[in-house]
């Protein structure tokens, strides 16, 4: 018995062995020391000679700076998500049907996956800059004096923009994959049960579907969370950190995190916990209602 | 007659949404690509009519941007972290599935709860270790941080679990080993999902930004989204040049894009129902 | 490490309590008690700030408040801080070299035309001599350069970088380069012909650090088509801040354009170095201790009466004026760019004199239909008495420590290449920077451009024209780059309608937080 139960034990840690390595020292490592690197403050050169304790999360917590990140970031992933998850299933419903010429559709739908997040923000910052872009001659107004990234109303919506269009192609496509993926004979019995078009949605794809997107709602929160580049080619955290996301807050420039590894670790740190509590909170909620159709 | 009206008018109206979001999605493509057509002192005119075409822009642009090092650069390190990932997480999944050992359900959790550590809670010590590993501006530094992900591991392991045990054990008879299972029968059967996962690590290593911006101080070792920044900041009163290293960066992906399309959507439909 | 999992579950939870009272606490005093850093701040109590464990070097005396502001004759003044510091011998580079050249590393943050002449500079250097080869590097600007430097080791960093003027204090805080002087020192070298103003711009406690390469002053940029229409002189733009205020009026009420000027909030535009330069100008300090540079700067002065005046007049150009406020430049160009502008340009804007070549350029290739590079005039920037006098701008460089004697040597060689009377007058020509050295003016072709053109010049006589007064050398604060991000948030609130004392209260404030913090992390 024993023999057994340890029988596959060297090949398991060989096959294990890689990932094990990797994860351990890249992410549990790290994870573990940044809390403690978030209780020192750092200078730039990367020595930490002031002690700040526990109570520099705290602090850090309880900064203008950090609650104002929080509030620009679950905005912006307000903003994203949600628009980003709309957009993505229309235009996979629309282009689902077979009509003439809807692969041509769809290789246009999902053509922004080509474009990477600095493709994609460097476009938009020249589409939308006040001067060259073509944009704020049509739109006038703000868009114009001082520009749609300048404005403080309008920046955060601006950069979801940007971020909304980029996502669009990888959403697209896993949707539409997930829509292709539907049994057609449950749309026949369901059409034979006198189901509408409209009910025939609810009924039979949304739940069919479910899975596919809460693991699009789950990537795009973890995008919105994460984003760094839009902000950092876009608007650089601005104007008067309307777009200072947690993340850029905690790598941005110029900021009070900037060549501070120690207050770098303490925000990013909180991130890992506000994320933590929202995983929960958002499996909770979805899980409840997601399909599993095996 | 009167359904087909109703289908006909319905299917007039779908073409007109679709024409509608097609316009929109493209109209920043389409801008961008005219502008990198365009001459510098033309730029601005009529930025939406392709006029005066040339070439020039774009071999300008790829020079002074140094995109083609970039390309080969974001290609090296998005392939190897993608091969990498693959073989490191159907190794782990492997283990995790057809292996006997003490504590298998507790190591698969500890794993799973790596999925709960955001990206930017590990980058500042992980900077700090590739320092002291004398690992800034080189590919390994790039790429050893990726090497293996637990939602590879997780998403190879769901499609490994509706390999009937039979199977297993069946070619166990046969005196097929572990390994032989997994290279004859294991893979085979999950190419949709490790396709999947490939894709996917391939997007993500090619989109990483913050990191390359962290751990490169030498252009040469740029990618290409910290490389098109550098052209960004250092181009600013050329912006057709910007916009011409935009398009020849999105260009490759696009026509890989074209010409897989079929298989990808066939990948990701196996792949992201089970995963 | 489970212990600590816990504990720091335990804060998350207690975190969670305390989120609903957010008292509005500045994130950078965070794990800094701040009873002690505030009270540091007002008193020049360098040694208090000293971190646990910290020493000084042997040798190394704090700087104290009579240092010598005079860099004349500084060997002599204060020898005990140069002999702590890193040693020069320029005569390695010879016996080195004599098996292949010296390979440096040269990190700079010149983008655009201005770029491409650093290039040509090079590799004219590189061809000419076969002891040292340059290996320039572009990083991406001055903050990337900045970032990625502090956050380098020895062995990452390059043998030379380029710095902008706000990074002299923090540089010689990482203990991390070759003075300048010990080189010069080493080679005999005569600083004589430099710009004095230059040279004393990076030098403190008495030891030149780094060499100026590339000096820009703020200027006024306008057009003089729309100065004829509106019934203004292109031949005299408004030298004083008054004058500003009524040409700007006269543009708008005249129709000559929709807009009279063109402001930003860029921290290193509009935001912050304009307003350093202002103050000098009016011949305030920007900070405490004779903004730095008689003993570590420990809080700033802009909120003062000078200071409120100033982002006042800032709000009336914008209610009154016709001024118009293009946001915090995020591409860099926004400013200047609002000229151009087809629907709705402005007449005016202040930039750095550095981008008189790329805007020429960018016109001369026709870029901006309608606008000619003939058609742009340069001004002095106004002041409050008139439009001279201002702090010296732009790059130094800086020889890193740690590479070895005989990179350090090829670095000093190719650092004085630079500074060499020809390439500063060939660089001036083609940038719109202005030569550190008096003797550059006599040569080709900057003699001829100054002659021909006499746009390039304006800013040269700005900045000749600066009183002899402490004022007119800009501040040196440690983290004066963060000081100018807050400074240029006050400038946004005050150009969108915010109360500029407010404003400015609350600006100072999270400045001398920075101020008192940095010098808590960095040991004075």
């Amino acid at each position: 018995m024993r023999s057994r139960r340890w029988r596959d034990t060297g090949l398991a840690v060989l096959m294990l062995g890689p990932s094990l390595v990797i994860l351990g020292w890249f992410v549990v490592y790290p994870l573990i020391k940044a809390m403690f690197l978030g209780t020192q403050r750092c200078n730039p050169t990367g020595k930490c000679p002031v002690d700040g304790g526990l109570q520099q999360y705290v602090d850090a917590f309880q900064s203008s700076q950090f609650q104002d990140a929080l509030l620009v970031t679950v905005k912006y992933a307000l903003i994203t998500v949600p628009i980003g998850l709309l957009l993505g299933v229309g235009l996979a419903v629309l282009a689902d049907k077979y009509v003439r010429g809807v692969g041509i559709f769809r290789t246009i739908f999902s053509s922004t996956v080509a474009t990477s997040v600095a493709v994609a923000s460097v476009m938009w910052f020249f589409l939308l800059n006040p001067n060259v872009g073509i944009v704020a001659d049509w739109i006038g107004g703000v868009a114009k004096t001082p520009g749609l990234l300048q404005n403080e109303g309008t920046a955060l919506w601006s950069v979801s923009a940007s971020s909304i269009w980029a996502n669009l192609g990888f959403t697209f496509i896993v949707i539409t994959a997930g829509l292709q993926s539907v049994p057609k004979d449950l749309y026949e019995s369901a059409y034979v049960d006198g189901a509408n078009g409209f009910t025939r949605f609810t009924n039979v794809t949304l739940p069919m579907i479910s899975p596919i997107l809460l693991f699009v709602t789950v990537v795009l929160t973890a995008r919105a969370f994460e984003s760094f580049g839009e902000i950092d080619l876009l608007t650089g955290g601005g104007p008067k950190g309307s777009t200072t996301t947690l993340t850029y807050l905690a790598y941005g420039r110029g900021l009070p995190t900037s060549s501070d590894d120690g207050l770098r670790a303490t925000v990013s740190v909180l991130v890992f916990f506000v994320l933590l509590i929202l995983a929960l909170v958002q499996f909770r909620g979805l899980e409840k209602r997601v399909h599993y159709g095996n | 007659m009167a359904i087909d009206q109703i289908r006909g008018g319905r299917k007039i109206g779908r073409y007109i949404l679709l024409v509608v979001m097609a316009v929109i999605v493209l109209f920043p493509i389409y801008v961008m690509a005219i502008g990198a057509l365009k001459p510098g002192n033309k730029v601005l005119e009529n930025p939406l009519l392709p006029s005066n075409i040339t070439f020039g822009t774009l071999t300008r642009a790829w020079r002074s941007g140094q995109l083609g090092r970039a390309m080969v650069n974001s290609t090296v390190v998005a392939v190897v972290v993608t091969v990498a990932q693959v073989v490191t997480s159907v190794l782990a999944a492997y283990s995790f599935v057809f292996l006997k050992f003490p504590g298998r359900t507790v190591v698969f959790v500890l794993f799973l709860a790596t999925l709960l550590v955001p990206l930017e809670a590990t980058l500042t010590v992980n900077r700090r270790t590739m320092q002291s590993l004398g690992w800034l501006n080189s590919y390994r530094g790039l790429t050893v941080p990726f090497l293996a992900t637990a939602f590879g591991i997780f998403m190879i392991r769901q499609v490994f679990l509706t390999i009937p045990k039979e199977m297993r054990e069946a070619a166990s008879m046969d005196g097929l080993g572990h390994l032989g299972f997994l290279r004859e029968v294991a893979v085979p059967l999950s190419r949709p999902t490790i396709g999947a996962l490939a894709l996917f690590a391939f997007l993500t290593s090619w989109n990483q930004y913050l990191w390359p911006v962290l751990v490169t101080t030498d252009s040469d070792y740029n990618t290409v989204q910290t490389g098109l920044a550098a052209l960004k900041k250092a181009s600013l009163s050329q912006p057709n040049l910007v916009i011409a290293g935009t398009v020849i960066i999105a260009l490759p992906i696009f026509i890989v894009l074209i010409s897989f399309q079929r298989q990808l959507v066939r990948g990701l439909t196996a792949g992201a129902v089970k995963g | 490490m489970r212990p600590r999992i816990a504990l720091c579950l335990a804060v998350a939870g207690s975190l969670a309590a305390a989120s609903c009272s957010s008292g509005g606490k500045n994130l950078g005093n965070a794990g800094i008690d701040n009873t002690t850093a505030t009270t540091a701040a007002g008193s020049t109590s360098a040694p208090v700030t000293l971190a646990p464990g910290e020493t000084l070097p042997p040798g190394e005396t704090l700087p104290t408040a009579d240092t010598p502001l005079d860099t004349a004759a500084p060997a002599t003044t204060q020898p005990a801080l140069l002999d702590s510091l890193p040693k020069c011998d320029v005569g390695l580079l010879d016996s080195a070299s004599s098996s292949g050249p010296v390979e440096i590393t040269f990190w700079h943050g010149l983008s655009d035309a201005n770029g491409e002449e650093l290039t040509k500079v090079t590799d004219a250097y590189n061809a000419s001599q076969s002891k040292v080869k340059v290996n320039l590097q572009f990083q991406g600007g001055y903050n990337e350069t900045i970032d990625k430097y502090l956050q380098s080791d020895t062995a990452n960093r390059p043998d030379l970088v380029q710095m902008p003027e706000y990074m002299l204090q923090q540089m010689v805080d990482t203990k991390s380069i070759v003075p300048a002087q010990a080189c010069a020192e080493s080679a005999g070298y005569d600083t004589s012909p430099f710009l004095p103003g230059a040279l004393q711009a990076y030098a403190t406690q008495g030891v030149q650090w780094s060499l100026p390469f590339n000096i820009s002053l703020p200027v006024l940029f306008f057009l003089k088509p729309t100065f004829v229409k509106a019934g203004l002189d292109p031949a005299n733009p408004p030298q004083t801040l008054d004058d500003l205020l009524a040409a700007g009026k006269q543009i708008v009420s005249s129709g000559a354009a929709p807009y009279s000027i063109a402001l930003d909030s860029d921290f290193d535009g509009g935001g912050g170095w304009y307003v350093e330069q202002l103050l000098a100008k009016s011949g305030e300090f920007y900070a405490d201790n004779e903004n730095g540079r008689a003993a570590p700067a420990t809080k700033v002065l802009y909120d003062g009466p000078a200071g409120l005046k100033l982002f006042t007049y800032l709000q009336t150009l914008i209610t009154e004026g016709g001024a118009v406020y293009v946001g915090d430049n995020a591409s860099g160009t926004d400013a200047l760019l609002k000229l151009a502008d087809a629907t709705a340009p402005a007449a005016m804007t202040l930039s750095t004199s550095a981008s008189l070549g790329p805007v020429f350029a960018a016109l001369g290739s026709g870029l901006i239909p309608g606008i000619t590079a003939a058609d742009v005039g340069v001004g002095l920037m106004p002041g409050p008495v008139n439009g001279l006098g201002g702090l010296v701008g732009g790059n130094s460089l800086y020889i890193v420590d740690g590479k070895g004697g005989d990179k350090a040597a090829a670095a000093w060689d190719f650092m004085t290449y630079l500074d060499s009377a020809q390439v500063q007058s060939s660089f001036a020509a083609a940038t719109g920077y202005i030569p550190v050295r008096q003797d550059s003016l006599d040569l080709d072709p900057i003699k001829s451009t100054y002659a021909d053109d006499s746009r390039y010049k304006v800013a040269y006589d700005q900045l000749a024209g600066s009183a002899d007064s402490p004022t007119s050398l800009g501040p040196v604060i440690g983290p004066l780059q963060q000081v100018r991000k807050v400074t240029a948030e006050a400038v946004a609130s005050v150009l969108t309608g915010g109360d500029p004392q407010t404003a400015l209260t609350s600006a100072a404030q999270q400045a001398n937080d920075l101020i008192s913090n940095y010098n808590l992390t960095n040991g004075g």
